[in-house]
């Protein structure tokens, strides 16, 4: 039973067998209530949780509460490529539009395409009326890049506005130590001083 | 090989390893194609990115190796577009291709020229370096075609019209749509000497029928990466 829990905790990223058996330990030994709860917990969002029919994000309701919700904006729509990245975007406070979640990127070499992404979910979204702007918010990456690129040429069909997130120096960073392809980008799409 | 200082090369493919390790596949000068870990690079602010020329260290006593250092020796480039999908595309050629540690010294050199060149220019010249990308990838790998004589060792005649006959070579033919002219613009390789949007789209043609013999009947993902509906 021991070694079996054991061998669970090991399918977490990051803890092999030996932060695993520390984990066995603490919980057996002392923190039991601690233990069933986290039990319960787990199996009851292993049981519940799935994708939002509407974004793709995990929820545990048909509709995500962002999608659900009436105060947002849905003219729109924010493209990211995974569920963390909207917990990211959500913090910053300053989108108050929708979602949609491609849980990936295009990666040909990995066999991974348009169809593995949900392209043809995202595409029948644009055709909605309501929506005024697309956010291309897929990360600063090669893959990113290319992903953002297929999806504006797909909504180019639409009369849609399409944007793309700003790449350039972190906030608290320096020039310095900055890389030179993000100063390129950084210098490449500076704004007017207000 | 236990350690390497410093080798020129070029970042092809990357995917997660671990919990935050990378499995980088380069194109490098002396080694050919190479696959390496990055310990601990995932996540990092700055990451190794593709069609950038770098220098790359690396290390180890087993078959993977760990690359230990890596610096960027080029001029920041951002590829857009169509060049972005050409790029990925030539890469996806190289890594079903090219067998791991075949030193390609040629074929190194003409993918710099091709990044360089689909980063600045458009259309028409990006597709042409692409072409000469292409015969430089085949005649490596050991299928090169004689663009000089026509399957009867006679001189190609840049006012006939030519057939392809599956590895063999070209034969003269009233009907063939491969102009002598484009035979001869693929024998000098002149980056510059463009053929016309007609020849260009015979020679993707007879391009995709070479590496398709190759490749199987596992086609190029990267091809449904141009969007072609709307």
């Amino acid at each position: 039973m021991i070694e079996s829990l054991n061998k669970a905790f090991c399918a977490l990223p990051g803890v092999g067998s030996k932060t695993a058996q520390r984990f066995v330990y603490h919980l057996l030994e002392r923190n039991r209530d601690g233990g069933m709860e986290l039990a319960k917990a787990l199996e009851n969002a292993m049981e519940h949780v799935k994708h939002c029919s509407s974004c793709r994000t995990l929820s545990e309701k048909d509709i995500c509460n962002i999608c659900a919700n009436e105060v947002r904006d849905s003219s729109q729509l924010c493209v990211v490529e995974t569920p963390t990245d909207i917990h990211a975007i959500e913090q910053s406070g300053i989108y108050k539009g929708k979602y949609f979640v491609l849980s990936g990127y295009l990666s040909p070499i990995d066999g991974i395409g348009a169809a593995e992404l949900g392209m043809d979910d995202l595409e029948k979204k644009l055709q909605d009326k309501n929506i005024n702007e697309i956010i291309l918010a897929t990360n600063a990456t090669v893959e990113g890049e290319v992903t953002a690129h297929y999806i504006s040429n797909m909504a180019k069909q639409f009369d849609i506005q399409i944007t793309r997130i700003a790449h350039g120096i972190p906030i608290g960073g320096e020039l310095e130590y900055a890389d030179i392809n993000t100063i390129a980008h950084a210098l490449s799409g500076r704004k007017n001083y207000d | 090989m236990n350690k390497v200082d410093l080798t020129p090369a070029f970042l092809i493919h990357r995917r997660a390893f671990k919990n935050n390790s990378l499995l980088l596949d380069f194109f490098t000068y002396e080694y050919g194609k190479i696959r390496l870990v990055g310990r601990g690079l995932r996540g990092s602010k700055t990451n190794i990115q593709m069609f950038q020329h770098l220098n790359i260290s690396f290390s180890g006593k087993g078959e993977l190796k760990t690359i230990s250092n890596w610096e960027v020796d080029d001029i920041p480039r951002s590829l857009k577009g169509e060049g972005l999908i050409l790029g990925m595309y030539a890469n996806e050629l190289i890594s079903r291709l090219l067998f791991d540690q075949d030193q390609h010294i040629k074929l190194f050199k003409v993918y710099q020229q091709f990044i360089s060149r689909i980063s600045s220019l458009e259309g028409r010249f990006n597709h042409w370096s692409l072409r000469l990308f292409e015969n430089n990838l085949l005649s490596e790998l050991g299928y090169a075609l004689d663009f000089a004589n026509d399957i009867n060792g006679n001189n190609i005649n840049q006012d006939m019209n030519y057939e392809y006959q599956s590895q063999l070579g070209f034969a003269q033919s009233h009907t063939g749509k491969i102009s002598g002219k484009l035979l001869n613009q693929l024998l000098i390789e002149d980056i510059d000497n463009i053929p016309n949007l007609e020849q260009l789209k015979v020679c993707r043609d007879l391009n995709r029928q070479r590496l398709g013999f190759l490749l199987g009947n596992k086609p190029l993902k990267s091809r449904s990466l141009f969007f072609t509906r709307g």
